[in-house]
């Protein structure tokens, strides 16, 4: 028989997690009913609406992609090598985590449209960012690939060497022991990691309205829709498109889980 | 054979200094020292996993000093074993047939052979999480082996295991060895694994190697303090050279109190050790005077260590001494309190200065 004690501890525990929830779940419930049928439809019905789902989808999509590339490979450099300034290196990963929303947006146009390199890569090699869905994707990149990276590292970091060794052994490369090895072994930190960065990438909005603004069917995404319909007085909209945007993101980070766990990877 | 020339190897202050061995082909090496010595630094040399400062190794005659771990041929049980928890134990052991290409089928065929041969048959659809330390030290094994490579490096595999399944580990570690003819290194710090299955052994302090030999050579003649100590030899002593005997080769040594005879020519001051199990101790009586290196002595405290007692004698050396169950009961039974403690020359064995 359980003691009072252990029911306290486990009570404990219990609460704060309810707690937490609850109040999410209320402030949910409260859009819910807050909408009316009228904006349910408005919503369902906009192209433009449907367009910015679109673009939130691809573009969030697109740059968390973009983050696990760069933060694999980034993350195991940081983890495993000893070089000079590798310090500093894992100080700057981390920097864009800590940057206000804003920062990121302004800086992005200020080197796009004021700096040497920003213009060459926009006029020279004609990649264009600013005001284009390209920069969205770009954005979401910058203010995102810290998480990927910083779990990546983390994930590396728990792999016990001893396994590549062995892997070393048996016959692998370096290349066949990170592939066969380490990366299956720090998967799950990995796709943390992309779940972290792609609501980050999702939910963006500061940096995206100074950087690409919000043109309706160009560069409009579903975070700057809601604030494009608050703007002119449309709070049921606003809200509706904000249930939506819970709802996809429900969706996809579910199937992000659920597609991780599953994942294996063969021999 | 692997043979390796004057390696060394530095990490940190650690340094491995100018290690040379050479073990025959299908022997079974067993590499000993207390924790932090260089055991594991030197596998991972011999696997290439640290690439050494200096010297050379070679294995089967080929110097595989620049060469990838993979291009070694060795078979290799890290310590607490790596498994590789993302794999079932039949993935685990087949891993390095997959890498090396093998069709499933004749994977499969031989990941099956070499688990029955380990009698781990019964887990290959298991998980690696489940197992226990013996089923995992097997699964570990049985992955090194089924590449069947010529040698086969054992990091204290059995380290982490309890008594029994320890030794019975360590039997099933020598079968196997003699049943593949596999040139084996063993690293350990402990005694009684390398009892149960050295053919030859070394022992390793601070990176330098201490003594090469057999178990036999490493108890008996310890070349130095260090060693003897590792070998749990408690009677050290130091004496000074007084006369030596032409005729039979032998020197005086006066130690304390007492003269003692010690084979070999010796001068000025020497350390020497007498196994606790060469100590011999009789009962207290006159028929015993004209006995050389006998003197008397009391004991103080015994302790009955399973096999046998560990009996502390005080006297004019303060001897440790381990007798039988059966000769300790015979003595405690004569009722005697002053005894008879004779150290026969040919069991003492000079150390150094």
């Amino acid at each position: 028989m359980r003691s009072w004690r252990d029911i306290v501890f486990t009570a404990g525990f219990f609460f704060f997690p309810a707690v937490f929830m609850l109040f999410i779940l209320m402030l949910i419930i409260t859009d819910v009913f807050y909408i009316d049928r009228k904006a349910v439809l408005t919503v369902l019905g906009s192209t433009f609406i449907r367009h910015a789902l679109w673009m939130s989808i691809w573009t969030s999509f697109t740059a968390t992609l973009l983050a696990l590339i760069f933060a694999v490979p980034t993350g195991y450099a940081l983890s495993r090598f000893r070089f000079p300034g590798c310090l500093l290196a894992d100080t700057i990963v981390d920097l864009p985590i800590v940057f206000p929303p804003l920062v990121i947006g302004l800086t992005l146009l200020v080197f796009f449209s004021q700096t040497a390199p920003g213009r060459w890569v926009q006029q020279g090699l004609g990649i264009e960012f600013v005001f284009q869905p390209k920069g969205i994707v770009l954005c979401q990149f910058v203010a995102a690939a810290s998480f990927s990276i910083r779990s990546a590292k983390t994930a590396f970091d728990e792999v016990d060497r001893r396994h590549e060794s062995v892997a070393l052994t048996l016959g692998c490369t370096r290349w066949g022991s990170f592939r066969r090895v380490s990366l299956p072994l720090a998967r799950n930190g990995i796709i943390a990691g992309a779940i972290l960065t792609w609501a980050r990438a999702f939910g963006l909005f500061g940096p995206l309205l100074i950087f690409v603004g919000s043109f309706r069917g160009r560069t409009e995404v579903l975070s700057t829709t809601i604030f494009l319909e608050q703007s002119v007085g449309n709070l049921e909209v606003a809200l509706a498109v904000g249930l939506l945007l819970i709802f996809m993101a429900l969706i996809a980070l579910t199937v992000i889980r659920v597609v991780g766990r599953s994942a294996t990877v063969k021999l | 054979m692997i043979r390796t020339d004057e390696i060394s190897f530095h990490i940190g202050t650690f340094q491995l200094q100018g290690l040379s061995i050479e073990i025959a082909d299908g022997q079974y090496f067993v590499l000993l020292g207390p924790p932090g010595s260089g055991k594991t630094i030197f596998l991972e040399c011999l696997c290439g996993l640290k690439r050494v400062d200096l010297g050379r190794v070679y294995i089967d005659g080929r110097d595989v000093t620049d060469l990838e771990p993979r291009a070694r041929d060795i078979g290799y049980v890290p310590q607490d074993y790596a498994l590789f928890p993302h794999l079932s134990v039949e993935r685990n052991i087949a891993f390095g047939l997959c890498v090396h290409g093998y069709q499933r089928k004749k994977a499969i065929t031989r990941v099956t052979e070499m688990a029955d041969l380990l009698g781990i048959g019964r887990l290959l659809s298991r998980r690696i999480d489940g197992l226990s330390g013996g089923e995992r030290q097997r699964v570990a094994l049985a992955r090194a082996l089924v590449l069947q490579p010529k040698v086969l490096l054992l990091d204290e595999p059995v380290c982490a295991l309890d008594e029994v399944t320890r030794q019975e580990i360590c039997a099933q570690l020598f079968r196997i060895q003699r049943r593949f003819g596999l040139t084996t290194i063993h690293v350990s710090h402990n005694l009684e694994e390398a009892f149960s299955v050295a053919d030859r052994a070394a022992i390793l302090h601070r990176g330098v190697l201490q003594q090469v030999g057999t178990l036999d050579e490493l108890l008996r003649k310890p070349n130095s303090e260090f060693v003897a100590r590792f070998m749990r030899c408690e009677n050290i002593f130091s004496g000074q050279a007084t006369g030596q005997s032409c005729a039979t080769s032998d020197t005086r040594v006066k130690v304390g109190d007492i003269q003692l005879r010690i084979p070999g020519q010796h001068r000025g001051t020497l350390k020497f050790i007498v196994r606790p199990e060469d100590v011999l101790i009789l009962p207290g009586g006159q028929h015993y005077s004209r006995s050389e290196n006998r003197f008397d002595a009391k004991i103080v405290c015994s302790r009955d260590c399973g096999g046998y007692v560990r009996v502390e004698l005080d006297g004019p050396l303060n001897l440790v001494a381990h007798m039988t169950r059966a000769a300790f009961a015979e003595l405690r039974s004569n009722g005697n309190e002053c005894l008879n403690v004779i150290l026969r020359p040919n069991n003492i064995h000079v150390i150094g200065k």
